[in-house]
């Protein structure tokens, strides 16, 4: 660990304590030879070159602070990004802790969302640390990412999955969820409305594993050429139907024992009863159509009278 | 149940036609055993085999085809497919074909009279068990080649959506009745800003004048107080709309006022700021302009009925005129006062009366007792109205100068009792208008247009048998409706109040839920009306 004093300069010594505390235990985390093997391989470089640049070394990354006013957290912030519990997802220690996922087109944000930046040491005995990029994930503004941190046990959403997407808005979330499922997966991202259509066909062109699709998902007949068999079904439309929209399109396009994610906001649905009660009648419907619950989440303290369902679409009997 | 002897398959390269080899379980098939024949390769090859694969050529014909998929259209290269390989009937016999849409049988069944067509549960499952084994299935196809195709149809085909927009005009009128909006409350902020800067040079002025327009130009005619003189008295006049007392009152302000002496520079940016809000000023007048120019195209009814303006916000609320003509009028008569509805069902209060159509002229000239029922009058007649200009081929604004004058007589009946036209009469006295038009086009127009004149008319006239046979006109339903309301309000005038108010509320939930009913009904004519 002798590194890190050395790599960091003597520019922010100051912020030593945290850091090195950090770092250490980054280190026993990624295994400890590869990490202090990295830091070797840049400290000669780096130490003399630029004193005043932050060494980044064992994953502890370095937010890309010089790249526009939005991108990168704070600038100094020293960032660690470990894994999260679902494949594919990933969680950046800073100050606090961000949710976020790798950027499937790095050096650009899809609806101005921190990037962070951050030096993989490479896999090669001489080749420069490559450089991974993370865009953050706001649970404020996803009910996806929501849900991962309300710590839904299953997201069936993971590197290499098919995903139907319905209700994608502008697709803020879908590009999150296009990072996660990667180049080898894809998004099917339904959205009626011609306005946000637009924003989610720009959003595509960028990413090739969307497919944008703006048609009415009462419909699901509509849009049959377009899309093949799915492994997960995520569903946030609002509508008082969502139940019955989410089962057709279940029966078309969800492989069996797929997975099933549907956001339900009460007030969409009976903005008379309670929430709870709005909830297990959702919960029933689903199981008509032949969705198993598996969990209900709160979406609090994110979204109010929010919930999360998950399911599994079992299309034999019992 | 017949079997089924083949499958379609639509997919983003092509067409796939599968014969059924082996007839699946139709009794069990929700039954674990039998769903799982479909998710196994092995076992659900055999019980199909791909007869012909048609696929598309090139990226054009796919999105044709994807098009006429989704409205359930068979594309002359689905026919294609079909007629060679499926077995003509020769003889009775008959051909049943799988496939996911009901729409699309139809047409095929239009198309092949030999066949039939089947999309029940066991068809779904074998489809299911296609689109999942679709890559494996297709032999030609290369890996990734589906996904391919997916993405580009998908591009293709939510880029025509997008670009193809039904509501075309609706949103241009959407959008000036927002900026209409935005552009009263800035430039009402900026003459605020003009008036309080022009004020330490000339603080009378304020008082004298008092409106914000005239203001503003006034500042760029006087700019220097001190130059104001009897001499410009003439000039100073067209401006304040030919006031002289007023221009008078200024030339006198200005000798005497207190404000304080200003230097050129910042005079000269008082003035720019002060052209600034008299050009905007003068732009919202023309945008409010091109609205009514809008709305007479778009909404002609609705607008004569209520107003530009309002209509337009109606619109805008809506979303559509297309929107707008679906809600149910009770749905128009508190569109715009959402929360307070809302509010007011979770705590089971009373819910609001009106919402946007509030700003329509007639509310406020009704009573504060009958504000609620002129409101769900005037709301039903919207309703009306929006549907009229919704659906209608050609725009009149016959219909909505009827139904103006059938509220203002429902206000003039609430004010002093005056019996209102009879519903049936007024729509007849409308229709016969617009049909009056149409002749009287149809013979200044050369004899060639007329039989295109002729069948506008005649569906209008069937339709208006049909529906007096069923007697389920909308027009007779409400003069029904308003014979009886008219009964129960004579009645209760001679009971005691209290009495009265009792009934007549019982009386308005009768009436709405008559409304809701009957205007699903009409919902459904229209619909039909307008699929026809």
């Amino acid at each position: 660990m002798a590194f890190t004093p050395r790599g960091r300069g003597g520019a922010r010594g100051g912020a030593t304590p945290r850091g090195g505390s950090r770092g250490g235990a980054r280190g026993g985390f990624s295994g400890g030879s590869r990490g202090g093997f990295g830091g070797g391989a840049r400290g000669t470089p780096r130490g003399g070159g630029h004193g005043g640049a932050r060494g980044g070394g064992r994953g502890r990354g370095t937010p890309r602070g010089g790249r526009g006013g939005a991108a990168g957290a704070r600038g100094g912030a020293k960032v660690v990004v470990e894994p999260h519990r679902h494949a594919g997802v990933f969680v950046a220690r800073s100050k606090e802790d961000m949710l976020v996922t790798k950027n499937l087109s790095p050096g650009e944000s899809v609806y101005g969302e921190k990037r962070i930046s951050v030096d993989t040491p490479s896999t090669d005995a001489d080749g420069a640390p490559t450089k991974t990029e993370y865009r953050v994930w706001n649970p404020f503004r996803s009910k996806l990412a929501a849900g991962i941190l309300g710590g839904l046990d299953d997201i069936f959403i993971q590197p290499g999955a098919k995903v139907l997407y319905l209700g994608a808005a502008s697709g803020t979330s879908v590009s999150h969820v296009a990072d996660i499922v990667g180049p080898t997966g894809n998004v099917y991202a339904v959205e009626f409305s011609h306005r946000s259509g637009r924003d989610l066909i720009n959003m595509a062109k960028k990413r090739t594993n969307v497919i944008p699709i703006i048609e009415d998902a009462r419909h699901p007949l509509k849009y049959r050429m377009l899309i093949g068999m799915v492994d997960a079904v995520f569903a946030d439309v609002a509508q008082p139907d969502q139940a019955r929209i989410v089962g057709l399109n279940c029966h078309l396009f969800l492989k069996d024992k797929g997975g099933v994610l549907v956001s339900v906001k009460a007030n969409c649905i009976d903005s008379t009863a309670a929430p709870e009660a709005v909830f297990a009648r959702e919960v029933q419907k689903m199981r008509e159509e032949r969705i198993k619950p598996l969990e209900q989440l709160t979406l609090e303290p994110f979204e109010r009278d929010h919930c999360m369902v998950v399911g599994r679409y079992l299309r034999s009997q019992s | 149940m017949a079997a089924v002897d083949y499958l379609l398959q639509e997919t983003s390269v092509g067409y796939g036609l599968y014969q059924v080899v082996q007839q699946p379980d139709t009794i069990g098939n929700r039954l674990k055993e039998v769903q799982e024949a479909t998710q196994d390769l092995a076992r659900f090859g055999k019980m199909i085999k791909l007869v012909s694969f048609a696929p598309f050529q090139g990226a054009a014909q796919a999105l044709e085809n994807a098009n006429d998929i989704s409205e359930g259209i068979a594309n002359d290269h689905l026919k294609a497919l079909l007629e060679i390989n499926l077995p003509k009937g020769g003889g009775g016999k008959r051909v049943v074909l799988g496939i996911s849409d009901k729409n699309l049988a139809s047409s095929i069944k239009a198309a092949f009279s030999s066949v039939d067509c089947e999309t029940n549960d066991v068809v779904q499952d074998l489809l299911r068990g296609l689109r999942l084994w679709a890559p494996k299935l297709l032999k030609q196809l290369q890996d990734g080649d589906m996904d391919r195709a997916q993405l580009g149809l998908g591009h293709a085909y939510s880029r025509a959506k997008v670009k193809f927009s039904v509501q075309k005009n609706d949103n241009h009128i959407i959008q000036s009745i927002a900026l209409l909006d935005t552009l009263d409350k800035d430039v009402n902020t900026f003459a605020m800003r003009v008036r309080e800067w022009y004020s330490w040079h000339f603080p009378e002025l304020v008082k004298i004048v008092n409106d914000n327009y005239l203001y503003a130009r006034l500042i760029l005619f006087i700019r220097d107080k001190n130059t104001l003189s009897n001499d410009r008295l003439h000039d100073l006049v067209a401006i304040v709309n030919d006031d002289a007392e007023i221009a008078k009152a200024i030339i006198d302000a200005a000798k005497v006022s207190m404000g304080q002496d200003i230097s050129d520079m910042d005079m000269e940016n008082i003035c720019s700021f002060a052209g600034k809000v008299v050009s905007l000023a003068d732009y919202r007048k023309s945008l409010h302009g091109y609205l009514v120019d809008k709305m007479s195209i778009v909404a002609p009814n609705l607008a004569q009925l209520i107003g530009e303006v309002v209509g337009a916000r109606l619109i805008s609320h809506a979303g559509s005129l297309t929107n707008l003509s679906k809600y149910p009028a009770s749905t128009v008569q508190i569109l715009g006062a959402e929360k307070a509805l809302f509010r007011a069902l979770k705590t089971k209060g009373n819910t609001p009366k009106y919402g946007l159509i509030y700003h329509s002229s007639f509310i406020g000239r009704a009573g504060a007792k009958n504000k609620g029922r002129i409101s769900r009058f005037l709301a039903n007649k919207c309703s009306i109205a929006s549907r009229i200009d919704s659906f209608s081929d050609s725009p009149t604004t016959k219909f909505g100068e009827a139904l103006r004058k059938q509220v203002e007589e429902r206000l003039e009946f609430y004010a002093n009792g005056t019996a209102p036209q009879k519903n049936q009469d007024a729509m007849k006295d409308a229709m016969d208008a617009v049909l009056a038009d149409i002749t009287v086009d149809a013979d200044e127009d050369n004899e060639e247009v007329d039989p295109e004149m002729a069948d506008i008319v005649k569906p209008k006239k069937s339709k208006d048998k049909k529906e007096k046979k069923k007697g389920k006109s909308k027009e007779k339903k409400e003069e029904k409706k308003e014979e009886k309301s008219d009964k129960k309000e004579k009645k209760g005038k001679k009971d005691k109040k209290d009495k009265k108010d009792k009934e007549s509320k019982k009386r308005r939930r009768d009436d709405e839920e008559g409304d809701v009913s009957e205007k699903k009904k009409s919902k459904k004519e229209k619909k039909e009306k307008s699929k026809a």
